[in-house]
């Protein structure tokens, strides 16, 4: 690489990150201004539209509420996944790849339009909107995602460590539950932060499957349509700042359980 | 089946093929209480077949296989009183020293108190004290190998299977560990099913040696049996250096066969069979069997050569030996120290072993 080409590769670099982070850091910023209006210049800062935040008792269960839904679908993910990917990774039988290629499809339906078939299969059924119907939706959604990274993980496991167990009186059972699954909690923990952010993070689901109460997205959605103020911004910094913990401390101890084995 | 005698695994007629590949054919052997017995044989022979359908891994298309006399044949791994040392040692990566080790004990409903007290007799047997609390990751090469024993003997195995536990060690701490290996057999008096394709560890450490090709077995024995009386042409040249003189036979009585090599008249011996005057028959001559002499000696075969090539190997000189009247025949010898280059070679009838085929 020439000496031009690395200082051009590095502006494009610099100029990617200023358009990634900006808009992020206005909206910081914008959080923390003494007045009811978005904009230039700040004349004086205050810590209210926070303090607002966790005072405002519907924010805060909505937030609690979102919670729930992102812990509990991810939990049913997680052990679907895991069985579905256990079962694939298994010896070949017929229909391996169509089971496959199911699991998988949700991760690319668009999102309005499998918002729009659980509605529909929802009302078929006769399952209330609200809190089941949208677990039960991002549970779905976020299968494939665990599928494909637990399906990588378990690939790198030798067959001879299930072998040993066996081999040490351990049945099928307590030889996933005391070999196999230790070994994949790195990539559980990963795909279990991921999909707790794509639950979080969800507006169209929760939208079209949520009952009274909303989500977050959707409450802070509804919030927009009475006009922007400094309170969105304030919970949309406390979401990204508690996100991008759980995001790192998450990359962090995968890397970690990920060395030495 | 009765267990009078000392048998403890009986392997009885055992088949098994994957898909057209032939793996066994109709095996039959039996292993006796104490005994270190290694398969050995290239890969694809079906030494490790023979490991896994006695570990429970696979099932054998046909045959039975008889632990302590009760038909194992359909018990899964989990329900043999085998353990088996894999080849890449499958050390649980995210247990201890000390959890592997307890590992099949935990499940063999023991107390506490039994399972500590085992785990510290063979930690200590196996000089692991050390590194009770370390995990597979923080260990060396050749104390992986031995927590990984340590694991497979806790829950007091009758029949103990080692997979080629030895190919990931680099050659110096191989030679030390085999030591220690056959050790270890004697001292527990367990039953040793080695699998290896290195006749150098079979050699080593073995009561018996079975050597196995393409399925079958090629020959049965102890190491001195197989290296001094191969059978086989497969056997003379898989174990050792060997030449191979082949030739008409002239005359075979008593296991003395006279032997017609490029208008020589070598004498060699066979064992359990008597060749036919006239049939062509090859036989096994190991290279440092042969010995240098400056005039005929007085050896059951002598013969006149000269020195060819000469290979420096430190300890001694491999040499290629120029012999006969046409000089067409070329024997491979050892030598230490200086030789000149007309030399007889002579060699004992007994060291030279008439193979069956």
């Amino acid at each position: 690489m020439t000496r031009n080409t690395r200082i051009l590769m590095s502006i494009v670099y610099w100029a990617f990150v200023v358009y990634l982070f900006v808009p992020l850091l206005l909206m910081v910023l914008m959080g923390f201004k003494d007045s009811n209006f978005i904009g230039f210049p700040i004349k004086s800062w205050t810590l209210d539209w926070y303090i607002g935040v966790f005072k405002d008792s519907e924010v805060v269960s909505v937030f609690l509420y979102s919670t729930v839904i992102a812990v509990t679908s991810t939990l049913i993910s997680l052990t679907i996944g895991t069985w579905i990917s256990v079962l694939l990774a298994g010896r070949s039988f017929f229909g391996r790849i169509i089971i496959f290629g199911l699991t998988i499809l949700p991760a690319v339906i668009p999102g309005i339009i499998s918002a729009i078939s659980f509605r529909i299969f929802a009302n078929l059924l006769g399952i209330q909107t609200g809190m089941f119907a949208i677990i039960w939706a991002h549970a779905v959604h976020n299968v494939p995602f665990v599928v494909l990274v637990v399906m990588a993980r378990l690939a790198t496991l030798p067959k001879s460590h299930t072998e040993a167990a066996m081999d040490l009186g351990a049945d099928k059972i307590v030889s996933f539950f005391r070999v196999t699954l230790p070994y994949l909690k790195p990539a559980l923990i990963g795909a279990g932060v991921f999909c707790m952010l794509l639950s979080f993070d969800d507006f169209v689901r929760s939208f079209f499957l949520g009952g009274y109460k909303p989500t977050l997205p959707v409450l802070i959605f509804s919030k927009l349509r009475s006009g922007m103020s400094p309170e969105i911004n304030a919970i949309a910094t406390v979401v990204l700042v508690m996100t991008a913990v759980m995001g790192i401390w998450a990359e962090r101890s995968m890397r970690r359980m990920g060395k030495g084995t | 089946m009765s267990n009078t005698d000392n048998t403890i695994v009986h392997i009885d007629g055992i088949s098994k093929s994957f898909g057209k590949t032939v793996a066994l054919q109709k095996l039959d052997m039996k292993i006796n209480a104490g005994e270190f017995v290694t398969f050995l044989g290239p890969s694809g022979c079906g030494k490790s077949t023979t490991l896994r359908i006695l570990g429970g891994f696979e099932r054998p298309d046909g045959g039975r296989v008889l632990l302590s006399g009760k038909d194992v044949t359909h018990l899964p791994p989990n329900k043999r009183k085998v353990n088996m040392v894999f080849q890449d040692y499958a050390l649980f990566p995210h247990m201890t020293v000390m959890r592997n080790v307890s590992f099949g004990l935990e499940l063999k409903r023991m107390t506490k108190d039994q399972i500590a007290a085992r785990v510290d007799e063979l930690l200590s047997f196996l000089e692991l004290d050390a590194f009770r609390d370390r995990f597979p990751d923080q260990l060396s090469g050749g104390q992986r190998q031995r927590v990984a024993l340590a694991r497979a003997l806790a829950p007091d195995p009758e029949l103990l299977l080692l997979d080629e536990p030895l190919g990931a060690l680099d050659a110096r701490l191989r030679a030390q560990v085999q030591v220690e290996l056959k050790d270890i057999q004697r001292r527990t008096g367990k039953t040793f099913f080695f699998v290896t394709h290195d006749q150098d560890e079979a050699l080593t450490m073995s009561d018996r040696i079975v050597v196995m090709n393409q399925g079958r077995v090629e020959q049965d024995g102890t190491p001195e049996d197989l290296y001094l009386r191969p059978k086989s042409r497969f056997v003379a040249e898989f174990i050792g250096d060997t030449n191979l003189i082949s030739g008409e036979v002239k005359h075979a009585k008593d296991g003395k066969v006279d032997i017609d090599w490029f208008g020589m008249n070598v004498q060699g011996r066979s064992f359990d069979y008597t060749p036919r005057t006239g049939e062509l028959v090859t036989a096994a001559l190991r290279l440092e069997k042969v010995g240098f002499y400056d005039k005929k000696p007085e050896t059951g075969n002598a013969v006149q050569g000269k020195i060819v090539n000469r290979v420096f190997k430190g300890s001694r000189t491999a040499v290629d030996v120029r012999v006969g009247d046409v000089n067409t025949a070329i024997l491979k010898a050892y030598v230490d120290g200086d030789v000149p280059d007309d030399v007889w070679l002579g060699w004992d009838s007994a060291n030279m072993a008439v193979l069956q085929d």
